[in-house]
């Protein structure tokens, strides 16, 4: 997997680069567009993350030259300007994801990871992790082979963390799938949620499956792992 | 009436500048006419005199004393004419006229002239007139004769009075239609000032861009529009730039925060890491989430003040979304076993932006599960009275104190030294207040420390069709 990065911010650019090349990515840096623009033109890549303001070609002119030169690569725009025109604007000149700064590394990494595998992939009905079991059709959730009584909200938490196993996920981005934006406020509601699906899906249970990486957020995983 | 006003004033100073020329003026033509029809009357009495001393005198020795006045009686006849005529000399009358027709005066008590020649007057013969008695003098044989002739000022004073009813009717109009014209010149020289005022009245921070209507009349007015218009323009770059400040500010804190965000993520998952320093890190990193959402509220805040967010404006039902909110949050009281109680009329329609109204349940929810204690009570109660909807958020709470009230939609104003922030922003309240303003909705809290705080909107009731 090959990804180009962006970004004139050289410590950003610099730690993004770090995480995509641990989760295992080749990555080319480009600090401002008109290189930005060269290098996109002249490989072949799996996934461009964009800036949009930009020493140089901007953000935005580099994206629909891209598109104009009939380049299908995804691309993530990673930009501070958060209105919803800007959103529409870029969504319309052909980005596939757009992620305000500031954010979790574990958010954009999720939503590459997403770029990547957005085709075929189909999502199967049952989803198991060690002994849990969710079965998505049904919304019955289960371990050790006992039925787990959950409320509509706990289950949108369980089955969000279920999808992702294996990945952190920050507050924010629970609060934004499992509730809306205007909860952004208020994450310690996340903490309460959790609280109470570990009462209900772990306690009474020898191995732990939600973990909490204490300023990042929450993982469900398998012990050891 | 506004006795100040400068239409006042003016109006004042325009009428009594020209009543006071008018009563000079007026007092000019009556004393012209008056020296004028003196000296006329003046005039034709001499004249007479003269004649009666070149035609008459000269033959008062050839004729008896009654051919005389048969023959004064005969040219002038002064009785009937209410003329006085009385020819003396040195001691001793010749003629005098009999009592006039209208027994004005009595010839005989009129005195006889002291020094020649000068027009007397003689006053009062009675109530209503003086007389103009005329000298002239004749020597005839060595002998002076003196000839008076006299007339009743009575034509003259009725001349002179029909003047002055004249101007004293005449001011009174003339100083009205002065007047009536000055206010009409004045509306229209004020015109363009109407024009800016109502156009300046409605001019606030949301079109600080429009400007004022520049009359084009070359002068002091259009100045004033053209400088009101500059200082508009002034005052909109000063707020353009301070609300510019805050969303900028808050921009420019994006990019460092997610380079800090992202470096310590990666640090706190580094499972080599010793606990107490990953744990550390956590903490920095909580921290830091914060700051990102201190950062974001602001640009809120700053971006519905300057008027730069759309409000969506749909029709949606106020109770059903209060509900499911306040559902999607119940697991906060829960946990405090504060029970939450709702009670809400479905429907209550009205117009606005539901995500932006959800975000004020949510704060205020939030508020009052965080300063209730432990047991409390929460009311939330959605209703409408005539034509306004009510969402009401009541709490059995620690409650703010009266001084604290005033001050608890200002940004980042902590409401109690005591009560911590408990992660939160500082900036809630604030949040709910610039969204009620961009809605047209009014926010009002009551409170009483200790028995808890009573959060209210308002926003118009939609009219739904039958």
């Amino acid at each position: 997997m090959r990804a180009l990065i962006v970004e004139d911010e050289e410590k950003l650019s610099d730690i993004v680069a770090r995480g995509l090349k641990a989760e295992g990515f080749a990555v080319d840096v480009a600090l401002n567009g008109t290189d930005g623009l060269e290098f996109a033109m002249s490989y072949d890549y799996d996934v461009i993350i964009l800036d949009i303001m930009l020493p140089g070609t901007d953000g935005t002119e580099i994206l629909s030259r891209i598109r104009k030169n009939n380049g299908h690569v995804p691309i993530l725009m990673l930009t501070a300007k958060d209105t919803v025109a800007d959103k529409v604007k870029h969504f319309d000149a052909g980005a596939d994801d757009y992620l305000t700064k500031p954010f979790a590394f574990a958010e954009l990494l999720m939503r590459v990871r997403a770029l990547l595998k957005r085709a075929p992939t189909q999502r199967p009905n049952i989803i198991k992790i060690a002994d849990l079991e969710i079965d998505r059709l049904a919304h019955q959730v289960k371990r050790a082979g006992n039925a787990i009584e959950l409320s509509t909200k706990e289950y949108a938490l369980l089955e969000y963390m279920a999808q992702n196993c294996d990945q952190v996920l920050s507050r924010t981005m629970i609060i934004e799938h499992v509730w809306d934006q205007s909860f952004e406020g208020i994450t310690n509601i996340v903490d309460v949620y959790v609280h109470q699906l570990r009462n209900k899906v772990d306690e009474p249970y020898k191995e732990k499956l939600i973990k909490t990486i204490r300023g990042v957020g929450y993982i469900l995983n398998k012990v050891g792992k | 009436m506004n006795t100040r006003s400068i239409y006042f004033r003016l109006i004042l100073w325009c009428s009594g500048l020209i009543a006071l020329v008018a009563v000079l003026f007026a007092a000019y033509i009556y004393q012209g006419l008056e020296a004028r029809l003196y000296a006329e009357m003046e005039q034709t009495l001499k004249r007479r005199a003269q004649q009666i001393a070149q035609n008459i005198l000269p033959q008062v020795y050839q004729q008896s004393p009654d051919n005389i006045a048969a023959a004064i009686t005969n040219v002038y006849s002064p009785e009937a004419n209410n003329r006085f005529i009385r020819i003396s000399r040195p001691n001793s009358l010749v003629y005098i006229s009999g009592l006039p027709k209208d027994k004005e005066f009595d010839p005989h008590k009129i005195p006889l002239p002291s020094s020649t020649i000068e027009p007397r007057r003689i006053a009062p013969i009675s109530p209503h007139a003086n007389m103009v008695i005329v000298t002239t003098v004749a020597e005839i044989e060595g002998i002076l004769f003196t000839i008076e002739m006299g007339a009743p000022t009575d034509d003259i004073n009725t001349a002179l009075h029909g003047l002055v009813v004249t101007l004293l009717f005449g001011l009174p109009v003339v100083i009205l239609v002065v007047s009536l014209g000055a206010y009409m010149l004045l509306r229209r020289a004020m015109g363009p000032v109407e024009d800016i005022m109502s156009t300046a009245e409605q001019i606030t921070f949301g079109n600080l861009s429009n400007r004022l209507p520049v009359a084009h009349t070359g002068d002091v007015l259009e100045h004033l529009s053209v400088k009101l218009n500059q200082m508009l323009a002034r005052l909109e770059d000063a707020y353009q730039q301070a609300s510019r400040f805050s969303a900028d500010a808050s921009h420019e804190l994006r990019t460092p925060l997610a380079v800090t965000h992202c470096e310590l993520e990666s640090v706190a998952q580094d499972q080599q890491l010793p606990e107490h320093l990953r744990d550390r890190i956590g903490s920095v990193l909580e921290e830091t989430e914060r700051l990102s959402r201190i950062a974001e509220n602001l640009l809120i805040i700053s971006r519905l003040d300057a008027g730069e967010v759309k409000i969506e404006h749909e029709l949606y039902d106020l109770a059903t979304l209060a509900k499911n909110t306040a559902e999607q949050i119940s697991l906060l009281a829960e946990q405090k076993k504060i029970k939450m109680n709702i009670t809400t009329a479905i429907p209550t329609p009205v117009y606005g932006d539901p995500a932006k109204i959800k975000q004020i349940v949510v704060n205020l929810l939030d508020n009052a599960i965080k300063y209730t204690p432990q047991g409390g009570a929460i009311l939330l109660s959605v209703y409408s009275v005539q034509d306004k909807a009510y969402l009401e958020v009541r709490d059995n709470g620690i409650g703010i104190a009266a001084a604290e009230l005033p001050h608890i939609f200002e940004r980042f104003y902590r409401a109690d030294k005591a009560r911590s922030r408990q992660g939160g922003t500082g900036l809630g309240l604030s949040i709910v207040h610039s969204i009620c303003q961009a809605h047209g909705a009014t926010v009002e809290i009551e409170s009483k420390e200790n028995k808890g705080t009573t959060c209210r909107i308002m926003l118009p009731l939609a009219e739904v069709k039958k």
